[in-house]
């Protein structure tokens, strides 16, 4: 069966980018042979075709790749200031506010940039024969030093700032120092105990938490009970004191306890965390201490530490 | 979980290797402008991160992209309705058209100068599905997957544009 003009003019195209099955393009090849009118469109759809394919794209500038990889380092520091804590839900809110990209952030984000192009470039061009591997070690130790002011500096300076997500991106830093100065312990308490946010809060309290080795900070912790009015942030320092098992919170959470109008579930959690405090066994859900069979009954899924 | 590993993060770069001369292409015979491609691409790439959870590991990375892009795209173009494709594409189509054309590589830049002036003549919806197929070299199916149409509508569719640049190709030249 021969195509008709239309037909095969509808192919044309596909017959030229050799998208057609084989049937099909022989089909084509034997209305082509006899038509001089589609052989005619077919020379000028192949002109243009081709022409098209000759047409420059530029290409892009040298600022792109820096570019791209100093928004994907800014990126990632963003991603790590995301609280660890059951707040997803809130920070995805949290983040439609966002307003992108404040100055500080990009210098930041750009400052570890070139700090990583000069770690780089001193790793891989070691003077030849003398400059011993300690030279390097040291240059590299005092570029990790310079790094970790920087944090600090970040720290401090963004945690003082009117948006909530700046300050949760302050909070985050934490996590990125090898230690916390008194400045930062300082910071972080007043963080917790004066912040309007509660997200802020609970991300400082967790940052806390994993400082908790220090006794100036697990001292502002205990003391913190009394500060807070948020249900979610008393459950989650409750927590926190259990898992640390401070037997100082034990008089701030029952005068915790007998505050009017505490929140019903706070008030369970409380109870639990004293008992818990007082049979001195830590509520974290993993625990593996043996249970005696006796006293032994089914607990339910959840346990109290992910409560919150 | 939304807390995806580092490593994760850390792809985008080779990714962004693969593929921003691609993208770039892409969004620039969109515009006609390197400067704002050049941004464009770097909001492409910003919007893979955020929304990577978003990209099931069935689909293809190119149509994921290229659907990321038309977004970005449509977002800047209703920013900027007064200014769509830009004019240093017939620019620079002009310069090379208004030489003496003594040889036939000179004629020939000539042609390509004045398809690609042709090509920012078509309109926006034409011009998008030839830069697919043609420069971007993706089949039917996968075209018809960034769009969120059938194979069948964007043969049609690709059939029309390519029409519809031969006229005003043959307008311009004569
Ligand atoms: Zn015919």
């Amino acid at each position: 069966m021969d195509m008709n003009c239309e037909q095969a003019q509808q192919e044309l195209l596909d017959y030229l980018s050799k998208e057609l099955p084989a049937e099909e393009q022989t089909r084509v090849e034997a209305h082509l042979a006899h038509c001089a009118g589609c052989q005619e469109e077919l020379q000028a759809l192949r002109q243009v075709w081709h022409t098209l394919g000759a047409v420059p794209v530029p290409e892009p500038s040298e600022n792109l790749r820096p570019a791209f990889y100093s928004m994907l380092a800014a990126y990632k520091e963003e991603e790590a200031a995301k609280p660890t804590f059951s707040l997803t839900g809130i920070w995805e809110k949290m983040q439609a506010w966002l307003v992108p990209g404040s100055a500080l952030r990009l210098a930041y984000g750009l400052g570890l940039l070139v700090m990583g192009l000069v770690a780089g470039y001193w790793l891989n061009s070691s003077p030849k024969a003398v400059a011993p591997a300690t030279a390097d070690q040291q240059q590299l130790a005092a570029l990790t030093s310079q790094v970790e002011q920087m944090r600090q500096v970040m720290l401090l300076s963004l945690i003082e700032n009117p948006s909530a997500t700046e300050r949760l991106r302050a909070v985050s830093y934490t996590k990125e120092l090898s230690g916390a100065n008194d400045r930062v312990v300082d910071a972080l308490l007043s963080t917790l105990n004066h912040d309007e946010n509660v997200n802020v809060r609970l991300a400082t309290l967790e940052a806390l938490a994993q400082l908790a080795h220090e006794p100036n900070v697990r001292l502002g912790l205990v003391k913190a009970l009394k500060n807070q009015d948020s249900p979610l942030v008393q459950s989650a320092l409750a927590d926190v004191m259990v898992q640390l098992q401070e037997r100082r919170s034990v008089q701030p959470l029952r005068r915790l306890l007998n505050q009017p109008g505490l929140n019903k579930a706070v008030k369970s959690k409380i109870e639990e965390s004293l008992k818990n405090l007082s049979n001195g066994r830590p509520a974290a859900p993993s625990t593996t201490e043996p249970y005696h069979e006796t006293d032994y009954t089914p607990q339910p899924a959840d346990p109290a530490g992910t409560a919150v | 979980m939304l807390r995806v590993k580092a490593g994760d993060v850390d792809r985008m770069g080779l990714l962004f290797e693969r593929y921003h001369r691609k993208l770039f292409g892409f969004l620039y015979h969109m515009l006609g402008r390197a400067d704002t491609s050049e941004d464009l691409v770097q909001t492409v790439f910003y919007r893979m991160l955020k929304y990577r959870h978003t990209y099931t590991a069935d689909g293809e990375f190119r149509t994921w992209m290229y659907h990321l892009a038309r977004n970005v795209l449509a977002d800047h173009i209703k920013k900027n309705r007064h200014s769509t494709h830009h004019a240093d594409v017939a620019d620079f189509a002009e310069k090379i058209g208004g030489g003496t054309q003594a040889d036939e590589s000179l004629q020939r830049e000539q042609e390509v100068a004045t398809l690609h002036q042709a090509l920012s003549h078509l309109s926006a919806e034409n011009r998008e599905v030839l830069i697919l197929s043609r420069f971007q070299e993706l089949k039917y199916g996968e075209i018809a997957r960034v769009l969120n149409t059938t194979e069948g509508a964007v043969k049609v569719r690709v059939h029309r544009a390519m029409n519809e640049l031969k006229t005003i190709y043959l307008r311009i030249e004569n």
